[in-house]
């Protein structure tokens, strides 16, 4: 009972993680149908700028989320505008997606020059104080992660629901040519758009640090962690992001403490796979109209 | 007149309690044109979409030839030899007419054939030949409408379903097409057409079914439904004008 | 329409022809550097061509091409070094033959559900596939993916290993591209390309949709897998994570869309570039090799989306016979 009990606390923790890393991706997705592989790396880029703070000028890794996203924000908008917007424009969205690949090796590799391949881990002073509730052991860095977590989510949300400027995302989702017949300047909404999805990746990897360590080669999960949360719960929406990370954190805790600790990964893309045959109409809306 | 080449009795299509086509009994007779017309939303498209295969009927029973096609996979029916074309043509974007052209002939239905004639006769059927080296996207909604039909036409069907294949074209053109759908016909194939362009419809048919709300309201030969007042009162208030009527 | 598709596409043969026998006489002149460059150039750019099967012609973008050549490798592998059977080279046929085969079977059960997606839900669908069998080759004890196998060396004592892996892979290469040569000129590859274009139209044309994109893909499957399997041998040792690679599942889309996606000629071309790129001028910069096919992917995407071939091929106006590379 301790143990189910635990692994649900761990699991929603991880979960809560999960949520934040693959709601950009899950934005993006949403309002333009750009299937972003480099949206991993940018969740590194957060965590490694993080890190920098952290190193250099000792700032408290959860009081440098603010920033992060602030940077990030800027290079999301950049890079939309500056190369996807061009690429989506001068060929096929399967072609785009390898774009964003091709960038995800090279910030990847530029990581690896910066930053080596050698793990890192943010350690802040609060690092190792814990609580007892009961029969589950919490410590502070996984609380503050997960509340850092749920507080974002639902700062978006609240964005998306009552500001002009996420309404103005969400009507761009729905009908692009609708919106630019209103006068909507679609392609500033693009950029704004990949701009916060960015900023969230990057607040997602401020929060990673603490919790666990991270090095260059991780992008690839993170990536794909998105593509699964995406998957389960529901593309574009918050609380879609929320639901399927979720499941995905306990998912994977449970398989861990279950099977073993080298099957999570397993278990993760056996998911993605039968969700994409079994549900992809109900969850993703339009696996099967083709999205060429 | 011989036995018909299509027989569909009782078919129904809902889609979530709406019921599009409900309960419509036809037959096409062999070597004949026949039309289907009816106001916008008649269920004219989806009975296309059941006959070829792409939706499968909620109830009632298609015949081809004789033999039971509903539940066939829609490549099954096209192998069978029936071919249709869009009214918003659908071409291979990156290929060029003649190789769009030759697509057809190359499957469509089955049995021996030679692609190459097969493709150049149906070119210069409609009006094609001297097009067949332009990439298909850089013709002109007539053309695509012509393309589509020699796309069609190469498939060598014995029923043909033209969707509206005179929406939005110019009178000289409405005529060219009028005039291949005859050349077609004389080459033994039956013709099936939806069409809203009225004056087309009642010079080229043989017989006409008219639809509304998804029921079959009428049939007969062109001046009987010009004069058929349910066919009168199912235009009404549409602003598409019944034509001669 | 063999025939026909031989006599129109006549000039690329007798370039492939020439082409086989320059590579045939190669290693008489080669140093064994350049040997094994030539010989990571012939697996790379049949890897590329038997991706091409699928994702070219019929424009299903397979992300994880490498579970082929990982569960190829490992198939072959456990069924030469449990049965041991003599001679060495009977060894090596069974091995072939259980490790294309277990190919063929996966790709025969995954065609039903997974082609059935489209775009890019089938392009992660597959990423999804292969790493499931990476992990599975890498965790399951049984399969010895970690610990990794020694496969039993199937070259003849008196000849040199690398240029008798290089002739394999020669071999394997020509029969690939034979492959899939007949599948392009034939009903098989007209109906992937109508597949390619619009699905639904080709389906109402009466191509039969299902069939055409499982044998493809199953075609695809197993030319990988044999080539997975030679490459195994050509290691000597292999692990999981030398054979279930991402990076080749990634680099062979690289090899296609640089020569020109759809053509055969594109990706041999793309190959041959990428490799000796990467082989023999960036050899030294390791540290900034994948940066480096980064930058490329994305120049290609943006500059040159049709690849080499979009924009040779039409000026050596080899097209008026109706061939295309």
């Amino acid at each position: 009972m301790q143990l189910v009990l635990q692994t649900l606390v761990d699991g929603l923790v991880l979960g809560g993680l999960y949520s934040l890393a693959a709601i950009g991706f899950s934005l993006i997705f949403g309002v333009m149908n750009v299937v972003n592989l480099s949206h991993g790396v940018i969740v590194l880029i957060g965590a490694y700028l993080s890190y920098f703070f952290w190193q250099t000028l000792g700032v408290d890794p959860l009081l440098s989320i603010p920033p992060v996203m602030a940077v990030l924000f800027c290079l999301g908008y950049v890079y939309q505008r500056g190369l996807i917007q061009l690429a989506v424009d001068r060929s096929s969205l399967v072609a785009s997606m390898l774009v964003t690949f091709g960038v995800a090796l090279m910030l990847r590799n530029l990581l690896v020059l910066i930053f080596s391949p050698d793990f890192k881990s943010i350690t802040p002073s609060w690092a190792f104080t814990f609580f007892v509730i009961g029969p589950v052991t919490v410590d502070l860095v996984r609380i503050s992660a997960l509340c850092a977590s749920l507080v974002l989510l639902s700062l978006l949300a609240l964005a998306l629901h009552r500001t002009g400027i996420g309404r103005v995302i969400r009507a761009t989702a729905q009908q692009d040519l609708a919106a630019r017949l209103c006068g909507v300047d679609v392609r500033h909404v693009y950029g704004l758009t990949f701009g916060m999805s960015a900023a969230f990746a990057g607040a997602s990897g401020a929060i990673l640090g603490i919790v666990m360590p991270f090095s260059p080669p991780d992008e690839v999960h993170w990536t794909i962690n998105a593509f699964v949360v995406v998957t389960l719960g529901g593309v574009g929406s918050p609380s879609g992001a929320l639901l399927g990370g979720l499941l995905l954190g306990v998912i994977s805790t449970a398989t861990s403490q279950a099977i073993g600790p080298a099957f999570p990964n397993v278990m993760m893309f056996l998911i993605l796979v039968v969700m994409l045959l079994v549900r992809p109409a109900g969850l993703l809306g339009n696996a099967f109209s083709g999205s060429r | 007149m011989s036995e018909p080449i299509l027989a569909v009795a009782g078919l129904t299509k809902r889609f979530r309690g709406v019921v599009a086509v409900n309960d419509v009994s036809i037959a096409v007779p062999e070597g004949s044109i026949c039309s289907l017309i009816g106001p916008n939303g008649a269920g004219k498209s989806s009975f296309f979409n059941l006959v070829t295969g792409y939706l499968p009927p909620s109830a009632g029973e298609i015949r081809f030839q004789g033999r039971r096609i509903d539940g066939l996979d829609t490549h099954r029916i096209a192998q069978l030899g029936i071919a249709r074309c869009f009214q918003i043509a659908k071409p291979f974007p990156e290929l060029s007419v003649l190789d769009n052209v030759r697509m057809g002939a190359l499957f469509g239905r089955a049995g021996a054939r030679d692609v190459e004639t097969e493709t150049a006769a149906a070119l210069a059927l409609a009006g094609l030949s001297d097009l067949a080296d332009r990439p298909a996207i850089s013709l002109t909604v007539g053309y695509l409408r012509r393309l589509e039909l020699a796309r069609a036409i190469a498939q060598r069907p014995l029923l043909l379903l033209a969707d509206e294949p005179c929406a939005g074209l110019n009178p000289t053109e409405t005529e060219e097409v009028v005039d291949i759908l005859r050349q077609v016909r004389q080459r033994g194939v039956t013709v099936l057409l939806v069409e809203h362009d009225m004056r087309a419809v009642m010079r080229v048919s043989d017989h006409i079914f008219v639809l509304d709300a998804g029921s079959k309201i009428a049939e007969g030969e062109p001046d009987r439904i010009a004069r058929d007042p349910r066919v009168i009162a199912a235009y009404l208030g549409t602003p598409e004008p019944a034509g001669p009527a | 329409m063999l025939a026909q598709g031989i006599r129109s596409h006549r000039r690329w043969i007798v370039l492939a022809l020439i082409a086989l026998v320059a590579l045939a006489l190669a290693p008489v002149f080669l140093a064994p550097f350049h040997i094994r460059v030539a010989q990571l150039f012939l697996f790379s750019a049949a890897l590329a061509v038997a991706w091409t099967i699928l994702g070219g012609f019929a424009g299903y973008w397979s992300f994880g091409h490498t579970a082929f050549i990982g569960l190829g490798a490992f198939v072959a592998a456990l069924v030469e070094t449990s049965f041991q059977i003599k001679p060495a080279g009977l060894n090596f046929v069974v091995g072939m033959l259980a490790g294309t085969g277990a190919c063929a079977v996966l790709a025969a059960l995954l065609a039903y559900p997974i082609l059935r997606l489209r775009g890019i839900y089938f392009a992660i669908a597959m990423l999804g596939v292969s790493q499931v069998l990476g992990e599975l080759n890498n965790n399951v004890d049984a399969f010895k993916g970690s610990l990794g196998i020694v496969l039993p060396q199937i070259a003849p004592a008196h000849v040199e290993p690398q240029a008798f892996y290089y002739y394999l892979f020669l071999i394997a290469g020509v029969l690939t591209l034979g492959a899939a040569f007949a599948v392009k000129v034939t009903r098989l590859g007209h109906g992937l390309l109508a597949i390619r274009e619009d699905e639904d139209t080709a389906r109402m044309l009466g191509v039969p949709t299902e069939r055409y994109k499982t044998a493809a893909f199953v075609l695809s499957a197993v030319l990988t897998g044999m080539l997975g399997i030679i490459y195994a041998h050509a290691l000597g040792y292999i692990t999981s994570g030398s054979v279930y690679r991402t990076d080749f599942s990634l680099n062979v889309m690289v090899y296609a869309l640089l020569g020109g996606i759809g053509t055969l000629a594109g990706p041999i071309l793309g190959a041959g570039i990428m490799v000796v790129l990467t082989q023999m001028v960036l050899g030294r910069l390791l540290d900034t090799h994948m940066f480096v096919t980064g930058a490329l992917l994305v120049a290609i995407v943006m500059l040159a989306p049709r690849g080499i071939l979009g924009y040779v091929a039409p000026l050596l106006r080899w097209r008026k016979d109706g061939a295309s590379p």
